[in-house]
């Protein structure tokens, strides 16, 4: 049972997390939609430490407005950027800005 | 605290689109890290933060970084050492003149 479905609206989280990180910096605090649930996989910020990375944690495609994610944005508003996230890096968004 | 390696939306100036004649040590540097994968020495994940990790990232390309994090990773597991690693490379180098 994962936390999220597809179709739920997230928010990436801001965390300052130190090492290795595989939520890229420019997604963090930024809403967007998950598209699909992906599976669940080792823990690659404990497996970059020769750690089990388990339990496994469940992985999701997430799609964000490019617009959203970039101030200055100037192509079509319905472009939009997929990314994976894991869910330790997500929560729900409850602004529910759609 | 952002990584050296996480740029995305960073300012980055005009991107080099010429293509590059793959060079054998990066076909090496390709097999070595991937067969060390295979055999359950290392994973991707910790080669990945070993790159990230290299103090001088920036001064180096693509498969440097490759080669610079997997010999960190084989001296943090102790199966080489640091020393073992120069002595082979000084004998290289003489036997290749230097050149």
């Amino acid at each position: 049972m994962t936390a999220f479905e597809t179709g739920d609206r997230v928010r990436v989280r801001s965390a300052d997390k130190p090492g290795h990180v595989r939520t890229p910096e420019y997604l963090k605090g930024k809403t967007g939609r998950v598209e699909s649930v992906l599976g669940e996989f080792r823990n690659p910020e404990d497996l970059a430490y020769g750690l089990s990375g388990l339990p496994e944690r469940p992985l999701y495609k997430v799609g964000f407005r490019q617009a959203d994610l970039w101030s200055d944005y100037e192509g079509p508003a319905d472009d939009y950027l997929y990314a994976d996230v894991y869910e330790q890096w997500l929560e729900h968004d409850e602004g529910g800005i759609t | 605290m952002t990584g050296v390696h996480d740029l995305g939306g960073s300012p980055g100036g005009p991107v080099d689109k010429g293509q590059h004649e793959v060079e054998d040590w990066e076909r090496l540097a390709d097999a070595v890290t991937i067969a060390l994968d295979i055999k359950g020495i290392k994973t991707t994940d910790e080669h990945r933060r070993a790159i990230e990790s290299l103090e001088n990232y920036r001064a180096l390309g693509y498969y440097e970084r490759w080669v610079a994090a997997t010999e960190k990773l084989l001296v943090e597991k102790g199966i080489l050492t640091r020393e073992e690693v120069d002595e082979r490379s000084a004998e290289i180098e003489n036997r290749w003149g230097g050149a």
